[in-house]
């Protein structure tokens, strides 16, 4: 039991910044997800809690403690490892068990703990083989078994899941969310799958290049994303973004096209953001303008229309018995509900 | 020409080559191992003596047991010291280690050095009168000034020791360097976080995966220790009287110094053994499925 806390933390490697002078503060039991495309600091930013890397400068708590100066094996945190880090020469029992006899955990408690932690993550039956004997998806489950055979203070787990085929992922992805909620334990968990950390996370913190651009619930992170980026990088498909201006209550795009109507006065250069969900398909004629099909996808769910008029393409998501094909004519209405305006100077929302 | 008769007549140049290289010579000295096999008396090699020459060097001559001695010592203790030396340095040297770049490329210098031209070398830095050693540890440990290190049984072993292991540390260091660096690193961080020391890191994590190469470096040492010829015939020429006398210097002595063929064929021979063995255990090692 224990909260992990940032404190003004920056990484440097000579001119180049991992991570800019962040604070952040995970509350006890609590399951924050960083998210970021590759490169953006949530890796070094786990790897530091871990003590696997030295912040340049920051404070890094856990529980109560600074442990900047603690060693990774002082700190009493589990990790998982994006490739797993099974100890190959090991069997599967030995691994599970090696937290323990390193920790000086007398013999007799190991064996029921060892049996426990496999049992969890039905794994009883593969204890007395090596990690080279198993399938990827099983040795993801003893990377797991190793981290809960223990109660750390702090779960760290680095793209676990991003080795695994998407079908094993989605399987995985709910027996972790099951586990987390049962053991309760302060968990940080870094991935650039959007699903993942919005399935999982109680909290996320959406980084780039360094920082953290928006922390908050996922509800949060895609209903009321606070900048163009966070707007961007959370959704698929991703948020139009269309370039343009706010005159006399209306959105003009660049092309000149009036799309759609927005409160909150005149602005020169802003960005506005409509989800594929919220641009509705009518036929031509009947919504409020008419634009030609420039692309046409079944995924079987739904259908997704790329639509263009002048040099401007949107996306849109329609229901999955519609049925189109390339330059077709139909009618177009953003709904004005659920619109987002970013300014394009500082990429910043502006709330209206 | 179909090509699975083309591949033969492809690679039998080289099977020649091999055949008359190392082969032929091998089964022809132990065909001399068997005779009489004196340079210096006419009709080499003058007949069959049977097992003789063997049970010779085995009851009778106290220097072919003395040169065993001196090549089982001289292997072990040069086999130990110098994977340990390297083993300590590729573990400094190898990436995330605490010495790199330059500090490499240096290493590799002893080793470009023959044999016979660090005998040399070392032959004349313990020289008592111009040594570049002698002058330094009578400076820095004055008693140690009058020790004249090549004249002495035991000191002349230590400095062919010291020679040997000098030579050969950059490339069993650079061959650990890169069995370390095949170790996957999240392992040993997995390790680090799991709560192990770095004693046991290094215990439990390292060094069973760094068995594979340790295991050649182990081999290919003592190939290359039990062999060594030039560096001693150089260095001490076998001596003082006969301590530092290793078996192949022996086998030379005894057969081109005293021109005794057949009797130093036999002992070649006995030395045959172990090599077979040794190379069996490499080439099984290095060739081995993973």
């Amino acid at each position: 039991m224990a909260q992990v806390l940032l404190k003004n933390i920056t990484k440097r490697w000579g001119d180049f910044v991992g991570v800019d002078n962040q604070s952040l503060a995970v509350a006890d039991k609590e399951f924050l997800v960083l998210l970021g495309p590759s490169g953006c600091g949530k890796t070094t930013t786990m790897r530091m809690i871990a003590g696997l890397e030295e912040p340049t400068s920051g404070e890094i708590w856990i529980g109560d403690h600074v442990v900047n100066d603690d060693l990774p094996k002082d700190r009493d945190v589990a990790m998982v490892f994006q490739n797993y880090g099974l100890y190959p020469h090991m069997t599967i029992y030995d691994n599970i068990a090696y937290p323990l006899k390193v920790r000086g955990t007398p013999k007799a408690d190991i064996k029921p703990r060892v049996e426990k932690a496999a049992e969890q993550v039905e794994l009883t039956e593969f204890l007395h083989r090596k990690p080279k004997a198993l399938s990827g998806g099983q040795r993801q489950r003893v990377a797991l078994a190793r981290a809960i055979v223990r109660t750390p203070k702090v779960f760290l787990m680095d793209e676990p899941l991003s080795n695994l085929d998407a079908k094993l992922r989605v399987t995985m992805r709910a027996e972790l969310k099951h586990l987390s909620r049962q053991l309760q334990i302060t968990t940080v968990y870094v991935t650039h799958d959007q699903i993942e950390a919005m399935t999982l996370a109680d909290r996320v913190a959406v980084m780039e290049k360094g920082v953290i651009r928006q922390l908050g619930t996922p509800d949060e992170i895609y209903n009321d994303p606070s900048n163009l980026f966070v707007a961007g990088f959370i959704g698929s498909p991703a948020m139009n973004l269309i370039n343009g201006s706010v005159k006399d209550g209306y959105f003009i795009t660049t092309g000149g096209t009036r799309l759609v109507k927005v409160d909150g006065g005149d602005r020169a250069k802003v960005i506005l953001g409509v989800r594929a969900e919220d641009v509705d398909i009518h036929e031509s004629g009947q919504g409020d303008i008419d634009v030609l099909v420039y692309a046409y996808e079944n995924t079987g769910e739904s259908v997704m229309l790329t639509l263009q008029f002048g040099k401007q393409r949107i996306i849109a998501k329609g229901d999955r018995h519609l049925r189109k094909d390339m330059d077709d004519v139909v009618g177009l209405r953003v709904n004005p509900d659920h619109l987002y305006l970013f300014d394009s100077e500082t990429e910043e929302r502006i709330r209206y | 020409m179909r090509d699975n008769k083309l591949k033969y007549i492809l690679v039998l140049p080289a099977i020649i080559v091999v055949f008359a290289t190392a082969v032929w010579p091998l089964i022809e000295s132990l065909r001399l191992s068997f005779t009489v096999g004196r340079l210096t008396k006419p009709n080499f090699p003058q007949g069959y003596l049977g097992w003789e020459n063997y049970t010779w060097a085995f009851m009778e001559e106290p220097a072919f047991w003395n040169s065993v001695e001196v090549t089982v010592l001289y292997t072990l203790i040069t086999v130990i010291l110098t994977t340990l030396i390297a083993l300590g340095l590729a573990m400094l040297l190898a990436p995330g280690g605490r010495l790199r770049g330059g500090v490499q490329t240096l290493l590799i210098l002893p080793f470009a050095m023959s044999p016979a031209l660090i005998g040399v070398s070392f032959r004349f830095m313990f020289n008592p009168e111009f040594g570049l050693f002698d002058a330094f540890f009578g400076v820095v440990i004055p008693p140690l000034a009058e020790i004249s290190w090549l004249s002495d049984p035991t000191l002349a072993f230590v400095v062919c020791v010291m020679a040997d292991v000098w030579g050969w540390i950059p490339f069993l260091t650079l061959v650990l360097i890169g069995g370390l660096a095949s170790i996957p690193q999240d392992t040993i961080e997995a390790a680090q976080v799991d709560g192990a020391s770095s004693w046991r890191v290094f215990k439990d994590i390292t060094l069973p995966q760094l068995v594979p190469v340790l295991a050649v470096v182990l081999i290919l040492k003592a190939i290359f220790s039990l062999k060594t010829f030039d560096q001693i015939y150089m260095l001490t020429n076998g001596g003082p009287g006969t301590a530092t006398q290793t078996l192949s210097h022996y086998i030379y002595f005894s057969g081109m110094k005293y021109g005794q063929i057949g009797y130093s064929a036999s002992v070649a021979w006995v030395m045959v053994i172990p090599m077979i063995l040794l190379t069996f255990l490499y080439a099984r090692y290095v060739f081995q499925k993973r």
